[in-house]
This record gives structure tokens, sequence and C-alpha cells, in this order.
């Protein structure tokens, strides 16, 4: 159903009409919900009235029958017309509604009466009774002391007379406080000695646990002198057997090298000597010196002498020759010029002759004692 | 009428000088605001108040989660000593518990306490020491206060402190010098802790001797040990009559026999007397030191001849209730017997 809007129209209509808005034809009611959702969302705002100022909104004793209220529109007369019209109506509507009542006719000789059935029975009356009831306090007044209760006295009268010291006895009422304060203190002090005890185990169990570790860390300690001692020694000992090895054998490559350069060089002496004689370096030395010396010197003069003699049988053939080619020439030659060249020839040849004889001579004469003298040596 | 059952609740905070607690999980947080609070009073009252508080751990967890180790230091440098004092407290409370040393490491307090060494109040240095005393304990810790220089000035306030700090001091060292010797010895640790194994108190003479032991657990410490000549004054300290010192001295003399030079030196001065001692006695504490040590002198040919008398005081130890004490009684006997 649209929201009914409350503008206040003009009455359009004659027709005297008992509600407040026009009758309007509805929308029709789509199929369907979620379009009529949509076309509910659609819409403006809606604008509401303050339902304190609205006129139709009832007030007052709500079992009161009551008319419309009037409009607040300035009355024309057609409105007050169509006012009374609609009063007149209503009357009749409430009349009417009275003679077609709900329930059925009343059976011959009953009849209906309306009756109360509540516990308390109600006067209906258009008019309510109303009554003006006020009040007002009195003017502040202080409030009166309350008077002194004194009950009435019943029982007997008793009387007791308390002795100095029987209503609080020191030594009684102090016990608690003193347990409390000594209780808390020794507790306390518990605490504190048991904190400290704790402690006190805590450092004797590490201390005994430091010693054996210390005993341990000192043993690991030795041993790794130990073992680095014999390491050391071993390496010493290592390094002096390599010595040792390495010397020996040294030793022997010398002996070694030794024994074979005496052997090689055993024969050195001998083959030297013999090189050195063989090649003529120990020598005697008058042997030498002849040798050398005195032999080649006569050995030249030998030659000497041989090639002067060469050398005399040389000239002599040339001479030989000579004369004898001279010869020959002068025999083939014609004789009468043979004469006159001849002794021209021969003392030329004479000259030549003697010269050369002389030469010959003089060449003999050495020669001879070449001859001698080779003699002798040829004989020695 | 008051009665005699103690009741689960605490008592009423009536003490005027502890800033009032609010209910439940606020008291934290409204703490940390009155912490930061310009007046003196109620930082004051606020740190009392607090100290009680840190005892739980639970409280420790809450406080660490709301930052309040920041707060504590900006306070560790305040002017009023009594603040300084608390602050110190409170950390060092929360140091006791395992959650508020990692905070501590987190938050890099130990750099802040660096500046609190030279407090004029006594207190608020043990304290402090106490601080790093705890902190030492854990590897991370120790590593903490290697990494922020501490070494050498706390080997430095050795020779100056109060009795008590020493002792707290050299619990630190012994911690640290675990790690790491270098620093300390470049410090020169040694000459003064040869001074402190001569002190009248028991406590020093002891915590001395195992401070030297961790030294002397790695290899530069013992050849810092052997050149100082520390070695002739631990034996003479095997003649004390307290079983604290002797173990540690025995600890330190075992370490230090294992390099050769301590060897050497041990044998020197004549150790093996009063280790046999030492030895002999049955229920002795340092009787696993001892052996160990008469172990390690025993590879010396000397020592060897000389031990190989004692032989029998070692069978008896052979079925020891102590396992260690068994295993080490068995290895010195072989190391007496071995021959070349």
């Amino acid at each position: 159903m649209e929201p009914t809007m409350v503008p206040i129209r003009a009455p359009e209509l004659d027709v005297p009409y008992s509600f407040c808005s026009q009758p309007r034809s509805l929308l029709s009611r789509p199929k369907y919900r979620e379009q009529s959702k949509a076309a509910e969302t659609e819409k403006g705002p809606r604008r509401y009235g303050n339902i304190m100022i609205d006129p139709r909104v009832v007030r007052g004793n709500a079992l009161s029958l009551r008319l419309l209220p009037e409009s607040t529109q300035p009355s024309t007369p057609e409105v007050k017309k169509q006012r009374k019209a609609q009063k007149k109506l209503q009357s009749r509507k409430v009349t009417q509604e009275q003679i077609r009542p709900g329930t059925p006719e009343p059976v011959e000789g009953r009849e209906h009466v309306h009756v109360q059935t509540e516990l308390y029975l109600e006067e209906i009356s258009d008019r309510i009774i109303e009554v003006d009831g006020e009040c007002q306090t009195d003017e502040f007044l202080d409030r009166p002391p309350t008077p002194l209760f004194i009950p009435a006295k019943t029982g007997k009268d008793v009387a007791t007379q308390i002795e100095e010291g029987e209503l609080f006895d020191f030594d009684i009422e102090v016990k608690p406080i003193l347990e409390v304060l000594i209780g808390k203190t020794v507790e306390q002090a518990l605490l504190e000695v048991m904190e400290e005890e704790e402690l006190a185990q805590l450092w004797s169990h590490q201390r005994a646990f430091a010693e054996l570790r210390n005993a341990e860390f000192a043993e690991l300690q030795r041993l790794e002198e130990q073992d680095r001692r014999i390491r050391e020694e071993k390496e010493r000992r290592r390094l002096e057997h390599l010595e040792k090895l390495r010397k020996q054998k040294e030793t022997a490559e010398k002996v070694a090298a030794r024994a074979f350069a005496q052997r090689y060089l055993a024969d050195l002496i001998p083959s030297v000597f013999n090189n050195l004689h063989d090649r003529g370096f120990f020598y005697d030395p008058i042997e030498r010196d002849i040798e050398t010396e005195f032999l080649p010197w006569l050995m030249s003069e030998v030659e000497e002498t041989l090639q002067k003699k060469v050398l005399g049988r040389m000239v002599l053939d040339s001479l030989i020759r000579m004369v004898v080619e001279k010869r020959l020439d002068e025999f083939s030659h014609p004789p009468p010029s043979d004469q006159t060249e001849a002794p021209a020839e021969e003392p030329g040849a004479t000259d030549a002759a003697p010269q050369v004889s002389s030469e010959a001579d003089a060449a003999d004469q050495p020669v001879a004692e070449r001859e001698q003298t080779d003699q002798p040596v040829a004989e020695e | 009428m008051a009665q005699p059952r103690i009741s689960a609740y605490l008592p009423p905070d009536i003490d005027p000088t502890k800033a009032p607690l609010a209910f439940g999980r606020r008291a934290l947080p409204k703490l940390n605001e009155e912490l930061q609070s310009p007046e003196l009073l109620t930082q004051q009252q606020a740190l009392m108040a607090l100290c009680d508080l840190v005892h739980d751990p639970e409280k420790v967890y809450q406080a660490i989660a709301l930052g309040f180790l920041d707060n504590l230091k900006t306070l560790l440098v305040h002017h009023d000593q009594t603040v300084r004092q608390k602050t110190t407290e409170v950390l060092s409370i929360v140091a006791l518990h395992s959650i508020g040393r990692q905070g501590l490491i987190q938050s890099e307090v130990i750099s802040a306490l660096t500046g609190l060494l030279d407090d004029p109040v006594d207190i608020c240095r043990k304290n402090t020491h106490r601080i790093f005393d705890m902190m030492a304990k854990l590897p991370e810790g120790a590593g903490g206060v290697l990494w922020a220089g501490l070494i050498p000035p706390l080997v430095l306030k050795l020779k100056t402190e109060l009795d008590e700090i020493q002792e707290l001091i050299l619990d630190t060292l012994s911690n640290c010098l675990r790690v790491d010797v270098s620093e300390a010895l470049a410090a020169g640790v040694v000459t003064v802790l040869k001074e402190k194994l001569s002190h009248p108190s028991t406590a020093i003479r002891s915590k001395a001797a195992w401070v030297l032991l961790e030294i002397s657990s790695h290899a530069e410490g013992k050849i810092a040990v052997c050149k100082e000549g520390v070695i002739p004054v631990l034996v003479s300290l095997l003649e004390d009559t307290q079983p604290e010192v002797q173990v540690n001295t025995t600890g330190a003399l075992m370490f230090a026999a294992v390099a050769p030079q301590g060897r050497s030196s041990a044998m020197g001065a004549e150790a093996i007397p009063p280790l046999l001692k030492l030895v002999a006695e049955e229920t002795s504490k340092a009787r696993l030191n001892a052996i160990k040590t008469l172990t390690l002198l025993a590879e010396l040919p000397e020592g060897r001849q000389t031990l190989l008398d004692h032989k029998d005081t070692f069978q008896r130890y052979l079925d020891d209730p102590s396992e260690a004490v068994q295993r080490a009684a068995q290895i010195a006997i072989t190391v007496i017997e071995w021959k070349p």
C-alpha cells in the first residue's frame, strides 16, 4: 500500500466525504515483489508531519466520542454546508450503526440490554465527571527531635564488682600480637636463610664443578704438554737421523770419488811421463846440444861444400860445354875467319878461360880444401 | 578480637620513608613516573619502595619490560648520595635474577657503572662491585665486563680498596680472567696478586690464589706467573692451615706446573714435601689438585725418583669415593712408573 500523503486539498467534489483525504485509485500492484520494492525505493523522500500539531491526532480521553475536527482553512459557505452535511451523515451513520448491530435481533418478549460484565462497574457517559483536586505541602518545619526511648524496665537488677586486672590481662592480650610479630619475623628470617642457604649450596656445587673442571683442564694441559714434548723430541730425532743419513751418503760418495780419482790418476803420471818422454821433453843436454846445434851446422857445411862441388861441376860442365860449342863452331865455320876470330875468341876465351880457370882454380882450391876436409870428415 | 593466625597478606606499609605503592599492576608504572620527578624526596621514596619490590622475580620482569633500567642508569650519576646508593642497591638485587642480568647486559648498564668505581660513598662502590661480580658469573656478563675495559681499573683498585670490596673484585677478576687474560697481564695483575697472597685475611688469600689459578690456565698467564716468581710464594702458601687456601693454591700450582719453566721452578722451590703432606690427608679438599700437581712434577726425572718412594700414598686413593680422585691417582701412578 502506498503511504498516504497529507496534503490539504481543496475539496474538488461536492459529495460530502468523511475522510480527510480524497479517494484515489491505487496503482496496480505488480506481480513480483522485487519490482515493487524497486518501485518503492525510487520514490522521493516522504514527507512527515508533526503529530503534535496534526489535527487528525486525537487528544483527551480515549473513550469519549468525538467529532471530526474542523479544518484549518477559512470557512467558506460551501465549506460550512459541506461540514453540516457531513455532520448529518455522521449522525445518521451513528444511528444506523446503532440500528444495525452485530448481534441478532432479540427474540420476542426479550429485550437486549447492554450490560457490563467487568468486575468493576463503570458509569459510561458522554461527559466525564471531572473533579479538580489540589494539594499543597505545609511550610518546612524542622523535624522535632526523636523522643528518648526508654524501654520499660524488665528483669532483675544484678550488680558485679570488677577487680583490677580482670578486664584486661596484658599477658593474654599481648599473645596474639606477639605471635603475629614474631611469627612474621621468623618467617621472613627463615625465607632469607633458606635463600642464602640455597645460594650457598649453589655456590658450593659450582665450586665443586669448577674444581673438577680445573682438574680435568690441568690434566688436559699436562697431556698436551707431554704430547708437545714428545712430538718435539721425535721431530728432533728425526732431523738428527736425516742429518746422519745425509752425512753418511756424503761420506760414501766422497770415498767413492776419491777411489775413482785415485785409480784414474794412478795411470796419469806414467802416461804423462811417457808422453813427455816421447815428445822429447827429457833430454840429455849435451846430446841435445850436439843435435840441435852441431849437426845442423855440420849438415849445412856439408851441404855448402857439396853445393860448391856441384857448382864447380856445373861450372865445369858449362865450361866444357862452352868450349865444345866453341870448337864446334870453329870447326864448322870457315877457318880463315877462325884465326882472327879464334885468337880474338881465344883471348876472349882465354880471358874467359883464365877467368874461368881462375874461378875454377879458385873454386878448385876450396873444393880441394873442402875435399880434403871432406875426406877426413868422411873418414870419420 | 585479634587472632594468632598469620594472615596471608603482607603487613600494611607504614614506613614513611617509602613511597606508597599503587594497587596491583599499576605499582611499577607509577614508581617509574615518580623516579623521573624533579623532586628529590619523591625520587628517594620511590627508590626505597623499588628496593623492596625487586626481590620478587615477577616484579623484576615487569620492571625490565617497563624500561626501568634506563631511568636507573640516569640516576646513577645523581648528585645525592642516597639516590646513588639506593640505585646501586636496586641494580644489585636485579642482578641476582637471571632475567635481570640479561636486562642489564642489554641496556649496557655495565659501562654506566664504570663511573661509580671512584664514588666517595663506600656502599655505592660495594654495590657496584657486587653487580660486577654477579654479572661476571655469566659468560656474556664476563664478556661485557671485559669489553667495557674494566680490568685495568679493577686491578688498580685491588691495591687501594677495602677488604670486603677486594674480595668482590677478586671474584669478578677470577670469572673474567677465565675468558681472557691479556689485558690483566698488561695491567700487572700478577704482582698485585703476589702481595695479596700474604694478606692476613683468609678469604682474600684464597681468592687471590683462585685468580692466579685462572690466570695460569692460559698459556701467557703461565709464562707471566713463572717470570714473576710467584711459584715459591705459592709453595710457601701450601703450608697454610685453611683448607680454602690450600685448595686454591694447589690448583694454581697445578696449572703453573704444566709449563716447563713452572715445573722446574716448582721443583726448585721444593714443592713435593708439602704436596705429599696434603695428599696424605684423606679428607682434604685439596687432594685432587695435589695429586694432579704431583703427577705433573713426576714428569721430571728428579720428581719421579722422589715420588717412586711414595707410590703407596697414591695407591691408597685408587678406591676413593670420589671418581675424579681415583682417576687422578691412577694417572699419577702411571706417570711415576713410566720408563723412557
